[in-house]
C-alpha cells in the first residue's frame, strides 16, 4: 500500500469512528449504511473529488450526491472532517431545528448539493446535474452514491437509461453493494444480480471492486474519471456495519440504537481516538 | 355564445423559442410527450437543451431539477395527471422540498384530455400542487397570458407548476395586463356577487356577467392566473364588496379554486359561497364542450349559483 492509500485507510478509520460517536449521540440511527461507505467517502472527498471547502460554490466543483440519504450521519463527518464546520457540529445531527437532519438537506448545509430521502430522486437529479454540466461544458463530475437496496426503486433506471442515452461521461454512480437492506438481505427481499451485467446492458462501464480497499477504490475512480464516452458505475462490494463485529453484515443494523456496553465494545473495535 | 377554445401548443412552442434565445440557460425536458405539449419548434432552434427522458415522469422531474441544480431554467412537461400522479413524490420532494429552480407544465389539464377519458383527466392536481410547499402554481385563463405566464415564471427564481390546458381562448382578458406573480385581476364592478375563476373557466365567468346585469344582479369576475402565491387580499376585498361568491373552476371543486376560495372566505370574512366545477368523480371520454355542459361548468349554472348564493346573502345564510 502507498502512502496515499494508508494515509486514506486512516481516514476511511476515522471517518467510521466519527460516524459511529456522532449517531450514538443523536441516540441512534442508520449505523449499518453509514459504516459501510466511510472508504467510499473518504477516497471521494479526500481522494479525487474537486471541492473546497472556502469556496463551496464553486461552478466548476465535482459534485457529490447522497442518493441513499439516510446515510446522511456519514456524509456530515466526512464533510466535518474536510472542513465544511467544525466537527463539533456533528452533536446537532437529529436535533430539532439543527441544519443536521438524518436525511440530509441542501437548503440548511453548505456542502449537500442534493436534499434527499426518498431512493432513487438523487440518482435522478445526479443524470440532470449531468447533462446540465455537460451541456454548459463545464469540467466538474457528479458522484452519486445509491444503496443497493436503493436500486429496487423504479426511476433508478429511468435513470440509468437516460445517463446512457446522453453519453454522460461525467457522471459516475457508486453503488454500496452491502447487499442488506430494511426487511432483510437483498437476495430475499429483491434479488439485484447479474448487477454488473445489468448495468453493462444499459451502456455503462461497470468495475466490481471490494469496496473497503482504499487502493481499489481510487484506482477505480481514477479509471472511471479518464473514460468521457459514457456514465460509469462501480459496484462496491462492502459489508453492512463494517467495524463494529455485531453488527457486521446483519440487516437488523440497519437503523437501531446500540446500549451502553454496545457502544462500549464498538467503540473499542472501532479504536479510541 | 362561450369564447372559442384554440390549442394551446403554438403559443408554448413558440414562446418557449423566444425564452430559448432571450436565456441560453433555458432548456426544455420532455417525456415522449414533445407533441401534446408542442415544444417542437424550441427542438428544431435549440437541439443541444432539448432533452427528452422518455416515458419516464419521475425522472423528467428529476432530471429537470438536476440541470436547476446546476444553473439551468428548465421547462419541464408531461400531462398534468402524470405530472401531479406519477410524479407526486418528486414533484414534492425534488421540486418543492429542494426548492430547485424548475418550471413544471402539466399540460392537457382537466377536461382538455376530452376523448382521452378518465384515466387521463386530471381532476386534483390543483389540490396536490396547491399543498406542496415552496411551490408557486399558476393557471393561466388564455393564449396571450399563458405567453406572459412563462416570460413571469422563465426570470422567476423558485419552482412552479403552470397547469397548461390543451386549449384555451385566444384573447379574452381584456384590456390586456402584464401578468404579475400573485397578482389577481378583477373585471367589471359588479357589487352583488363575485365569479371568482381560474384557467379556461374565466372566459364562461365573464360571459355570465352579461347574463347576470339582464336579470339586475350585478357581478364581478376575479380571475385569479396564480393559485399560490395566494391572492389573498383580492379574495378577501371582493368577499367584502359584493358579499356572495361562486368559484368556477376546470378542476374537481375539492381542494382546487373553489376550496381556496372557501378557505380564504371562511377564515377572513364569512359569506355564502357556491362552487362550480368536477364534483366528486372522474372525467368521460367526451369533447370538452360536453364535458362541460355535463358537469354544469357553463354560463346558466353560473347563473343559478349567483342568484343561490345572492339569496343565500339576503337570507343570511
Amino acid at each position: 500500500m502507498n502512502a496515499d492509500s494508508e494515509k486514506l485507510r486512516i481516514t476511511a478509520d476515522d471517518i467510521r469512528r466519527t460516524t459511529f460517536n456522532a449517531i450514538n449521540h443523536a441516540g441512534g440511527g442508520h449505523y449499518g449504511g453509514s459504516l459501510s461507505i466511510s472508504e467510499i467517502l473518504a477516497c471521494l472527498y479526500f481522494g479525487v473529488m474537486n471541492v473546497d471547502p472556502e469556496n463551496p460554490d464553486d461552478p466548476d466543483r465535482d459534485r457529490f450526491v447522497l442518493s441513499k440519504g439516510h446515510a446522511g450521519p456519514a456524509l456530515y463527518t466526512t464533510l466535518a472532517l474536510r472542513g465544511y464546520f467544525p466537527v463539533e457540529d456533528l452533536k446537532q445531527i437529529d436535533k430539532p431545528l439543527s441544519n443536521f437532519p438524518k436525511h440530509v438537506d441542501r437548503l440548511k448545509l453548505k456542502g449537500i448539493e442534493v436534499s434527499t430521502g426518498p431512493l432513487g430522486q438523487g440518482f435522478s437529479i445526479s443524470c440532470g446535474m449531468a447533462i446540465g454540466l455537460q451541456k454548459f461544458g463545464r469540467p466538474g463530475r457528479i458522484y452519486a452514491l445509491l444503496g443497493d437496496g436503493e436500486l429496487n426503486s423504479g426511476q433508478v433506471w429511468e435513470t440509468v437509461m437516460t445517463a446512457a442515452k446522453y453519453r454522460l461521461g461525467n457522471l459516475v454512480a457508486i453503488v454500496d453493494r452491502n447487499g442488506c437492506q430494511i426487511d432483510g438481505e437483498t437476495d430475499d427481499v429483491m434479488p439485484l444480480e447479474p448487477l454488473a451485467p445489468k448495468f453493462a446492458a444499459f451502456g455503462w462501464g461497470v468495475q466490481e471492486i471490494d469496496g473497503h480497499d482504499v487502493a481499489a477504490i481510487l484506482e477505480a475512480l481514477r479509471q472511471a474519471q479518464s473514460i468521457t464516452a459514457e456514465p460509469q458505475v462501480i459496484i462496491a462490494r462492502t459489508v453492512k456495519g463494517r467495524g463494529v463485529s455485531f453488527m457486521e453484515g446483519r440487516y437488523e443494523w440497519h437503523s437501531g440504537q446500540v446500549s451502553e456496553e454496545q457502544a462500549r465494545q464498538a467503540s473499542a473495535e472501532l479504536g479510541a481516538v | 355564445m362561450v369564447a372559442q377554445f384554440v390549442n394551446v401548443k403554438d403559443v408554448y412552442g413558440d414562446t418557449l423559442r423566444e425564452l430559448g434565445e432571450k436565456y441560453p440557460e433555458l432548456f426544455v425536458v420532455e417525456a415522449d410527450l414533445m407533441k401534446a405539449s408542442g415544444s417542437q419548434p424550441f427542438l428544431e432552434t435549440f437541439p443541444n437543451r432539448h432533452i427528452n427522458v422518455g416515458i419516464a415522469e419521475q425522472n423528467l422531474v428529476g432530471v429537470a431539477a438536476g440541470i436547476a441544480a446546476v444553473g439551468g431554467i428548465p421547462f419541464a412537461s408531461t400531462m398534468s395527471n402524470f405530472m401531479t400522479q406519477r410524479a407526486g413524490d418528486q414533484l414534492v420532494i425534488a421540486a418543492g422540498y429542494n426548492r430547485f429552480n424548475v418550471k413544471l407544465v402539466g399540460s392537457y389539464a382537466g377536461l382538455t384530455q376530452e376523448k382521452n377519458g378518465g384515466t387521463h383527466i386530471s381532476v386534483l392536481d390543483l389540490a396536490i400542487a396547491r399543498a406542496v410547499p415552496n411551490l408557486t402554481v399558476v393557471v393561466p385563463g388564455d393564449c396571450l397570458e399563458l405567453a406572459d405566464v412563462m416570460r413571469a415564471i422563465a426570470i422567476y427564481d423558485g419552482p412552479v407548476y403552470l397547469r397548461m390546458p390543451k386549449l384555451l381562448p385566444n384573447d379574452v382578458l381584456k384590456p390586456r395586463q402584464p401578468f404579475r406573480i400573485g397578482e389577481a385581476r378583477v373585471f367589471g364592478n359588479g357589487e352583488d356577487v363575485t365569479i371568482a375563476s381560474t384557467g379556461l373557466t374565466t372566459s364562461i365567468a365573464l360571459e355570465a356577467v352579461g347574463e347576470l346585469a339582464k336579470a339586475g344582479i350585478g357581478a364581478r369576475v376575479l380571475h385569479m392566473p396564480t393559485l399560490k402565491a395566494t391572492p389573498t387580499e383580492a379574495i378577501v376585498k371582493c368577499a367584502a364588496e359584493t358579499g356572495a361568491i361562486v368559484t368556477v373552476e376546470n378542476h374537481s371543486i375539492h381542494g382546487g379554486l373553489g376550496g381556496l376560495v372557501a378557505e380564504v372566505v371562511t377564515e377572513n370574512v364569512p359569506v355564502p359561497v357556491r362552487r362550480i366545477g368536477i364534483p366528486d368523480a372522474f372525467g368521460l371520454t367526451a369533447s370538452l364542450d360536453f364535458q362541460l355542459d355535463h358537469f354544469g361548468i357553463t354560463v346558466s349554472a353560473i347563473v343559478k349559483a349567483a342568484h343561490a348564493a345572492v339569496e343565500a346573502r339576503r337570507r343570511g345564510t
